[in-house]
């Protein structure tokens, strides 16, 4: 019995390896073999006539799921329009957000749209289209503000609350205190968002910069007003992720983002779906 | 008024994934209890390498947690063969559950006396029959109790196969309340209805004890 169990757990393990060598193979391959005949997996998706996009829906206004059971949202909306476009059919699958990129890697899905950013440690598992929407901010400031802002600038010389340790609390040390625009005892940093916002509403300081989408809801519930929405002191945006080396994917879609964006597309469904 | 109206929305909606966690539940159950039985029987009555290859499985199946389990067989096996999340899921959930489903019905097997089998073999039967129509018999009444304990263990289970895409009742649960706020709402729908879906499995499996039960 003892050998037996030992022999056993020998195979056991001659399996796993065996399974581990498999698993890095295809991985392998599809990096040199995608661009040589037309087996790529654009070439897949439209033989398949459809294309397998996986997201979280759990995220509104980008993705959820109406009382009748329908994918809404911009992502969904961007993926049903760009799917148009390429000719194919959209099939859409829920997945935990954290089970996306595997799904990707392992070939279930072909794309995954889910207001992902391409950080560096998902770049290794899977590639990104071009951004499809920026990460915007936004300045806000009480009902009875009389400031104008027209460019992020505009916010020299203001008392100016941010969050501790975000993109926006660097724009302001880097373009307004390091410049000598604003006097660094005027930039407030909070532990939170809606406490800065709460002393915006109150008159202790003049502004508040954050990230767009949650400034506007924040806006909402304290009585605030959105002075102004910009790219520019932002970083980084949402992109679609795709397999890794599916250089012909890639190229059609960044294509067909590029011509979204530049044909008012993109901004009329962010429009319809209420973002900035 | 609006919080009847939200609550049967809510309501309706969750409960079509009440459909695919009895699918996968029921799915589940059956694959274990053939695991489980085939891998008792090979663990108690099996010649020694069948004995050593049940002990491992129950062993390692029951040390990995069910989640990566189905991670696993998702990513890895349905790479050779293509499945769709449901079966995947189900399967792996079904495979996991058999070497909980295992160790029960080995609990059952062994506390048949074993003079039984020593008796029926002595009159003739083969080993096989013995099992057929002697052990198996008593092992299953014995095995009921445990066995239902494991049905509301995998009913509860099936949230899991979620990781790899299927839509079951907590799934719907935290999309409902991603679009309403309203998590306190959605998951006490969620909630009311695992507790029926368990209340009912009990209630059956119940009943087949009493049926079944051996009359001193």
């Amino acid at each position: 019995m003892k050998k037996h169990i030992v022999m056993s757990m020998l195979l056991i393990a001659a399996l796993l390896a065996f399974s581990a060598c498999t698993a890095v193979q295809p991985a392998a391959q599809r990096p040199g073999a995608a661009p040589a005949e037309g087996s790529g997996k654009l070439a897949q998706i439209k033989a398949a006539g459809k294309i397998v996009v996986g997201t979280s829906a759990d995220y509104p206004p980008y993705e959820s799921i109406d009382a009748d059971g329908n994918f809404v949202g911009f992502d969904m909306d961007l993926i049903r329009a760009i799917g148009e476009r390429m000719g194919v059919e959209v099939e859409i699958q829920d997945m935990p957000f954290d089970s996306l990129i595997a799904a990707v890697q392992e070939g279930k899905l072909d794309a995954v749209i889910a207001a992902m950013q391409a950080t560096a440690e998902r770049e290794e598992k899977v590639d990104f289209t071009i951004p499809y929407r920026m990460t915007k901010d936004a300045f806000a400031a009480a009902q009875d503000s009389t400031l104008v802002m027209e460019k992020p600038e505009d916010a020299a010389g203001h008392s100016i609350g941010v969050q501790t340790g975000t993109v926006q609390e660097r724009w302001v040390q880097e373009n307004l205190v390091a410049t000598g625009l604003t006097p660094a005892d005027k930039v407030f940093s909070y532990e939170r968002a809606d406490q800065a916002a709460l002393d915006v509403a109150n008159g202790r300081i003049e502004l508040l910069l954050m990230d767009a989408e949650p400034a506007m809801e924040l806006a909402k519930q304290t009585g605030l007003k959105i002075l102004l929405i910009t790219e520019s002191t932002a970083e980084g945006g949402k992109s679609i992720a795709i397999p890794k080396g599916a250089s012909d994917l890639k190229a059609e879609l960044d294509r067909i983002i590029q011509e979204m964006l530049e044909d008012g597309t993109i901004q009329r469904i962010q429009e319809a779906n209420g973002l900035p | 008024m609006d919080v009847v109206q939200n609550l049967v929305t809510t309501f309706n909606f969750i409960l079509q994934g009440v459909w695919v966690t009895i699918g996968v539940t029921l799915v589940a159950l059956s694959v274990g209890l053939v695991f489980g039985v085939a891998m008792a029987m090979a663990r108690v009555y099996g010649p020694p390498f069948l004995q050593a290859v049940a002990a491992v499985y129950s062993v390692i199946v029951r040390a990995v947690p069910v989640v990566v389990i189905i991670f696993i067989l998702f990513f890895v096996i349905a790479r050779f063969v293509n499945l769709s999340p449901f079966w995947a899921g189900s399967l792996a959930l079904g495979f996991a559950s058999g070497a909980y489903q295992s160790e029960i019905f080995r609990g059952a097997f062994q506390a048949v006396p074993p003079g039984q089998m020593i008796a029926a073999r002595a009159i003739g039967m083969s080993k096989l029959q013995a099992i057929q129509s002697i052990i198996l018999p008593q092992a299953v009444r014995l095995a009921l109790p445990a066995w239902g304990n494991e049905a509301t263990l995998v009913l509860k289970d099936s949230t899991l196969v979620f990781v790899v895409g299927v839509p079951e009742i907590l799934r719907r649960a935290q999309q409902v309340s991603a679009r309403t706020l309203e998590p306190f709402m959605a998951f006490s729908v969620a909630m009311l209805l695992y507790l029926i879906l368990t209340l009912v499995t009990t209630q059956v499996l119940q009943w087949f004890e009493r049926r079944y039960r051996l009359q001193m």
